[in-house]
């Protein structure tokens, strides 16, 4: 079973393993220089790779490097390595399931290591939620008479002998939510009878997802305490270092809009007065307003206080902006960019230090944290209104 | 309005809260509940953030507060009587669609009739009951006339009260088909060499479901049209497309004849010309099946939603449960008058006169002193069309 645990240490059966031994985390890191060695490399890999690395040999010590893991991102607390690592924890998990579900139909191996798909469907709640597809003759009963002329063709397999599943659209949504690209919207799905049809490799996708939530679940922990802390400070001041090294984007996740730089504020005064922008113009607004951590629900609220701003292509453009390019790499366009294109109007004294309209965006608001000024994020002035 | 008006509004708003039987919505504990009170100037706000702790019993609380307006909350907390959302403590919610009349592309404002507004709205609601309960299959769902300009549906189906707002976002995106793109609807098979063929990739339209089956529908309806014109008249059908030439024209009627029967089985990629043509019919099928719902209602995991049994204070219609087996006979200017206000006159004096259509009747009211069938000086007073006279003096 540790093997099992080893290799899917999110598993909750895995957890509850580790409680079970009544493991101290603070007498590991403490005492087992392996495990936190393993820790450090899982988070090390995630931020470089998008992977791992490499399990230790021994089980024990890969299964409770996990946790200590866990601890070490939320020391860091960036909530941009969270996300990053609970990614590449997915992706890790999701290349073993597949190697997993190959080995065990072709091989029928007898390995306790290998996890099934019913095993992973009950994993995350999902058994009742998923049924595999009726072969495709049963699907052919609907088009009616005229098909028996095709009888050649339609009898052609798909191209791959891949299963299909229907997956209750309650469960496919929360799960295809961070999944990009439009094919995982709903309105292209042929959802039927509350079903959403899915190839095996998409729902393997959508398992993937599953993991990733579950990892990053409560991260960062908002209270590590002291002795665990006090023995993983080297290891977290070097992932620090790493983040600041790799230069990812502060993530700013406060929406301040008397704070923003004056093009910005320019350009979101003009958009609630209803004026027409242009593209690049739009495109500059909105990347920005994604970048600070705004939804896209959120930025179509913030455009809406006039009504004819075009919501519809907000959405796409938004949505756009999200799904082409990952959010902790895209950035909206440098001052260099916003002169360019005339975007850069009422320069002030800050404007001059800076390269960049989120640089100012940052820099105002530390200046405000500092100021010890009370910060009211403009999402919490939005609450559920009353419908007619 | 004038006090006198609002005094009678408000002690007929009681009379009929005596005699009616409100079923409040399941769970009523874990909900917010919120009213609007017959408060005088403009600053009549809502009182909200209350619990069934706070009001008591629904029915009671009713008569003895007889409120303009009635609301419980979607949502359902843990402590549903707490004054901000996030020490409510949010567990779940209905899922709710509203259809307003105001909104629908169908209609004119101003123009069209209250009647003709709410038959355009009671379509929209055909065509979003299709959706939710072909598409989605959802269980427990209550359709309720809003008393005013349109119709609300509460889902109630525990497989999807735990979505959070971005997942019902899908959902409106979903009927009201925004961000349909023609080629996710497309399968890829590849067919194994059939005959001489060498292997080959077959695309075929999803006909299983979705937006793909009511767009195959369409189309095949629309070639059958097609094939059962002359030929001249069909060419000049496929004409009206946009981008669609005489010669494309051609090469699609061609395709359409030779190729019915693969094209009923989903294959519209049998000749560019048909799939061009069926690319066209993305748009066309949205156009005419969506569901124009009122997006906030249905991401808001917070709303709040009229009381079906209440009175709408804008118009003193009930707020009506319909029967899905009742739903094509119903006609919301007869069965949601209430009885109550029914069976004599009162007298009014009218502001703003005009047709009015209600309880089966439809009325030319004359702008002055008169006395009118109490539902329709209810109607006018609550719509501030008129003013209630002393009844001494009449």
């Amino acid at each position: 079973m540790d093997a099992l645990y080893a290799r899917y240490p999110f598993l909750e059966a895995a957890r509850e393993a580790v409680a079970e031994e009544a493991v101290d985390l603070a007498t590991v890191v403490e005492t087992e220089p392996a495990v936190v060695e393993r820790a450090a490399s899982r988070v090390e890999w995630a931020l470089e790779t998008g992977e791992v690395g490499d399990p230790a040999p021994d089980n024990r010590v890969e299964l409770l490097s996990y946790p200590v893991a866990r601890v070490l991102v939320s020391l860091v607390g960036e909530r941009v390595l969270v996300r990053r690592y609970a990614r590449a924890e997915a992706a890790v998990a999701h290349e073993r399931f597949v190697a997993d579900l190959a080995d065990t139909t072709e091989l029928k191996s007898v390995d306790s290591s290998g996890l099934d798909l019913d095993g992973l469907l009950a994993e995350f709640d999902l058994t009742e939620s998923v049924r595999e597809a009726p072969s495709l003759a049963g699907d052919a009963t609907s088009p009616a008479g005229g098909s028996a002329t095709q009888s050649p063709a339609s009898a052609t397999a798909r191209s791959s002998d891949e299963s299909t599943y229907l997956l209750e659209v309650g469960a496919y949504l929360p799960l295809a939510a961070d999944c990009w690209g439009d094919e995982w919207r709903l309105v292209n799905r042929a959802l039927a009878d509350g079903e959403v049809p899915v190839t095996e490799t998409e729902l393997l996708t959508l398992l993937q997802e599953a993991v990733g939530s579950r990892v990053a679940e409560g991260l960062p922990f908002p209270d590590v305490p002291d002795p665990i802390a006090d023995a993983l400070e080297a290891e977290a001041a070097d992932l620090r270092e790493l983040v600041a090294e790799l230069e990812l984007v502060r993530e700013i996740d406060t929406v301040v809009p008397e704070l923003f730089p004056p093009c910005m504020k320019a350009l979101l005064d003009d958009i609630q007065k209803g004026e027409h922008l242009p593209h690049h113009s739009r495109f500059a607004i909105t990347a920005f307003l994604s970048s600070i951590g705004m939804t896209t629900d959120e930025i179509v609220e913030l455009y809406r206080v006039n009504s004819a701003f075009g919501e519809q292509m907000t959405r796409y453009q938004t949505d756009h902006i999200r799904g082409e390019t990952s959010p902790t790499e895209y950035s909206p366009p440098s001052c260099a960019t916003m002169q360019s294109y005339g975007d850069c109007v009422n320069m002030d004294d800050l404007c001059e230090r800076i390269p960049h309209p989120m640089a100012y965006y940052e820099q105002r608001l530390d200046d405000a944290e500092d100021e010890d000024g009370e910060i009211e994020d403009w999402r919490e002035t939005l609450e559920g209104e009353a419908a007619e | 309005m004038e006090e006198r008006t609002r005094a009678y509004l408000r002690g007929r708003f009681r009379d009929y809260y005596r005699r009616a039987e409100i079923t409040p919505p399941p769970a009523p504990e874990s909900r917010e509940w919120g009213y609007i009170p017959w408060t005088t100037g403009p600053d009549t706000r809502m009182i909200r953030h209350r619990s069934v702790l706070d009001i008591g019993d629904i029915e009671t609380f009713l008569e003895r507060e007889r409120p303009r307006h009635v609301y419980y909350s979607a949502g359902l907390y843990e402590d549903p009587g707490a004054n901000s959302m996030d020490e409510k403590g949010w567990q779940r919610s209905d899922l709710v669609f509203d259809l307003d009349a105001d909104h629908l592309p169908g209609v004119t404002l101003g123009e069209d009739s209250y009647a003709e507004m709410l038959a355009t709205c009671k379509d929209a609601l055909r065509r979003l009951l299709d959706f939710l309960e072909d598409d989605f299959g959802f269980e427990n769902m209550e359709i309720v006339f809003s008393g005013g300009r349109g119709y609300h549906v509460h889902v109630r189906d525990e497989r999807i009260r735990h979505l959070e707002r971005e997942h019902r976002r899908e959902i409106v995106d979903y009927v009201r088909g925004i961000g349909l793109e023609f080629d996710h609807l497309i399968e890829t098979e590849t067919v194994a060499g059939m005959g001489r063929e060498t292997p080959t990739e077959r695309r075929i339209l999803r006909t299983s479901g979705g937006w793909g089956e009511r767009l195959h529908d369409r189309f095949v309806s629309f070639l059958d049209d097609l094939l059962a014109m002359d030929e001249e008249a069909a060419l000049e059908r496929l004409q009206s497309f946009d981008g669609i030439g005489e010669g494309k024209a051609t090469a699609a009627l061609n395709a359409a004849t030779n190729n019915r029967a693969a094209i009923e089985a989903g294959n519209v990629t049998v000749h560019t010309a048909i799939a061009q043509l069926a690319q066209r019919f993305a748009e066309r099928t949205v156009e005419a099946e969506n569901a124009p719902i009122d997006e906030p209602v249905t991401t808001d995991t917070n709303r709040l939603i009229r009381l079906p049994g209440s009175l709408h204070g804008g118009s003193s219609l009930a707020v009506r449960r319909i029967d899905r087996a009742d739903l094509t006979d119903f006609d919301p200017l007869v069965d949601a008058v209430p009885e109550t206000f029914t069976g004599h006159e009162i007298r009014v004096t009218v502001d703003r006169g005009g047709p009015v259509e209600l309880g089966g009747d439809t009325f030319t009211v004359t702008e002055g002193e008169q006395s009118v069938p109490e539902h329709v000086a209810m109607f006018l007073m609550a719509r501030g069309r008129a003013e209630k006279e002393k009844e001494t003096g009449a």
